[in-house]
């Protein structure tokens, strides 16, 4: 189970002419800092696919940061499992699994190689990080490539490798951002197989994403964020009663 | 901490550019330079010496003996000219490359006569040897001379080499040979030795910060349970050794090639010099290097970590060289040593003290103060470091 509580997180702005028209305009700019994240709350039940809906420059990828413990927040809670993240970073992070669709491999190492490296660094003995591996060779059907050089991988191959690298401690909780941004659809069904396959092992997954019909198919639970805060938290079968019709309304409805 | 260095040290050893530039090019590229410039010297002066020179002659009727001598030596090729003419335009449009001027009454005995002044004009600018083989037929003329008028003396041989130079002043240098040799080479060695660092630890540098950005491998890493001063040691050690490995394998390739190629005395000159400095100033010399490495290192990484990408890495440690050479070239200057204020400089005082080191003439108790110094920096650089690893507005720039 993750709970987050008014979380929030400004920016100092170093350079203001440096500023886009639409940041200038924006509210959440105030004096000397920007408030990327106001206030955002949501909770993600154990089983459940919590998806995080927002316009571009909402905050999603700042929030999703905070809970990943790469930003520290400003204001609010966050708790995974009863851990506080941000008094027990460290602790925190072996519950975890961050994905983010921008995430790259070390070229040079091999597929094995860049996952066995996470599993280390997890603090895992050489013979859990094998037995894991094979697991998720099996599962994700890495088989053929996993031992050449990732520099060379397609899409497919790496966001499969990038797949496993985040869940090779086994996780309690798996964050993906955008996971499925830039890639074809082959990759894409790859990381959705991937997020039905931690659903039915009860992980709670959080994913943002601006694919309604990715919601639609795996969600539980919806989350819209708008200029730093939470504009909708509640079942998917709320969300879709916020408008007759399309997610879509049902979005358009909720930013407002 | 060393799970990230050796996972760092396992990807550049597999990057075929890092290890080029690293190991292939130190070591095919001196000797290219030593055997190019080798090559191309003595071609250009053996042409010089073998080159049938055209000359003219002006006033060959105060001096036949000479004139005969220049037209017999096939070495020589006489052109006719207008004794009114520019030589000068004669030169530089080369119808001749030199014109020798012998003046009227030109000395037939040196008692008598008093000197004579030959004119030889030429264009001196570049490779030639036209002024050392007109030379060798005027110096026996000119020695001649002497002895005719020695003879006609009857000057006996003691007195003759006391008319030649009647007081002789007679260099006794107290320096051994390696304090000589440290002074004329010791500043060039933490020259090579700084900068050489430096390069080589520029390129993990760049791909173990910018690199982890661009690659988008960052967010990743800095979410793995690991502590963030362990992961950014990884990274220092990684990059320092890197850099300490690129100057030894260049300055190794240098030693052994330089022997290679001036076999033979300088090899023993070599040996001589390098067999008085002891071991323990060897390991002096590394260890003072060990801080300096760690300086480098720390701020390459700190600069790496702060670029958004390969090229920006990039122009940053393009500026630092810059910074780095200042200093050294200061401990190069003549008369800078390792006194007063200099003692104090970072850089300049280790470049110093190196040369000291090499020249035998160093002050171990002033040792500790540089070394305790510089490592104070560095340590400060590093903790530096761990800090900026810690700054979101530098990590998600």
């Amino acid at each position: 189970m993750i709970e987050i509580k008014q979380l929030a997180k400004k920016f100092k702005v170093e350079n203001p002419k440096k500023l886009s028209e639409q940041e200038k305009k924006d509210p959440r700019l105030q004096g000397r800092f920007f408030h990327s994240v106001k206030d955002v709350s949501f909770r993600c039940e154990k089983g459940q696919v919590l998806g995080l809906l927002g316009p571009n420059g909402a905050g999603k990828t700042t929030t999703l940061r905070m809970l990943s413990t790469a930003l520290q927040p400003n204001a609010g809670s966050v708790e995974i499992n009863g851990i506080d993240v941000m008094k027990n970073p460290l602790l925190a992070r072996q519950k975890i699994g961050f994905l983010s669709g921008s995430t790259g491999l070390y070229g040079r190492l091999s597929g094995r190689e860049n996952i066995r490296y996470f599993g280390q660094l997890h603090g895992m003995d050489e013979g859990a990080i094998d037995r894991r591996l094979e697991e998720l060779i099996e599962l994700l059907d890495m088989a053929d490539f996993i031992d050449r050089r990732s520099e060379n991988f397609s899409t497919g191959m790496k966001q499969k490798t990038a797949i496993a690298r985040a869940v090779i401690h086994s996780p309690d909780v798996v964050i993906l951002d955008e996971p499925t941004t830039g890639l074809d659809i082959m990759a894409t069904q790859t990381v959705l197989d991937f997020i039905r396959r931690l659903k039915d092992q009860q992980v709670p997954v959080i994913f943002s994403t601006h694919h309604l019909d990715e919601v639609a198919e795996l969600c539980d639970a919806v989350t819209v964020i708008n200029q730093g805060e939470t504009k909708f938290s509640g079942s998917l079968a709320a969300f879709s009663d916020l408008a007759d019709g399309s997610l879509h309304q049902s979005f358009l409805t909720a930013i407002q | 901490m060393w799970l990230v260095f050796l996972k760092e040290i396992k990807e550049l050893t597999r990057d075929r550019k890092t290890l080029f530039f690293m190991i292939a090019l130190p070591i095919l590229l001196f000797p290219m330079i030593f055997g190019v410039v080798g090559y191309f010297s003595s071609k250009a002066l053996q042409d010089a010496e073998n080159k049938v020179l055209k000359y003219a002659i002006i006033g060959a009727e105060h001096a036949p003996a000479l004139a005969e001598g220049l037209a017999s030596d096939e070495q020589f090729a006489l052109v006719e000219v207008d004794p009114s003419a520019d030589y000068a335009e004669l030169i530089n449009a080369e119808t001749v490359e030199f014109v020798l001027e012998i003046p009227a009454g030109f000395t037939r005995d040196a008692l008598q006569d008093g000197q004579s002044v030959i004119k030889l004009y030429l264009n001196d600018a570049g490779v030639n040897m036209v002024q050392r083989r007109v030379s060798k037929l005027t110096d026996d003329a000119s020695q001649q001379l002497q002895q005719a008028a020695f003879t006609t003396l009857g000057l006996s041989d003691n007195q003759k080499t006391a008319l030649l130079e009647p007081v002789v002043l007679e260099k006794v240098n107290v320096a051994d040979q390696r304090e000589n040799w440290g002074e004329r080479i010791g500043g060039l060695v933490p020259y090579i030795i700084f900068i050489l660092c430096l390069q080589g630890a520029m390129f993990p540098a760049t791909d173990l910060g910018a690199g982890e950005k661009e690659r988008g491998t960052l967010e990743t890493l800095l979410i793995s349970p690991i502590e963030r001063h362990k992961l950014v040691l990884g990274k220092f050690f990684t990059i320092a050794f890197a850099g300490v490995v690129a100057a030894l394998i260049t300055v190794s390739s240098m030693a052994i090639w330089g022997m290679v190629l001036s076999q033979g005395m300088a090899i023993e000159m070599v040996a001589e010099f390098m067999g008085a400095i002891s071991a323990l100033d060897f390991i002096l010399m590394f260890l003072m290097l060990v801080p300096v490495v760690s300086i480098f290192a720390s701020v390459l990484l700190s600069l790496s970590i702060y670029a958004r990408s390969f090229k920006e890495a990039q122009s940053y440690m393009g500026s630092l060289v810059i910074f780095v050479i200042v200093p050294i070239i200061l401990a190069m200057l003549p008369g800078v040593e390792l006194e007063d204020g200099w003692a104090w400089v970072p850089l300049t005082n280790v470049a110093l003290a190196i040369k000291e080191l090499i020249k035998g003439t160093m002050d171990y108790v002033q040792l500790v103060g540089i070394f305790g110094s510089t490592a104070l920096i560095a340590g400060a650089l590093i903790a530096f470091c761990v800090h900026w690893f810690n700054k979101e507005k530098v990590l998600f720039r």
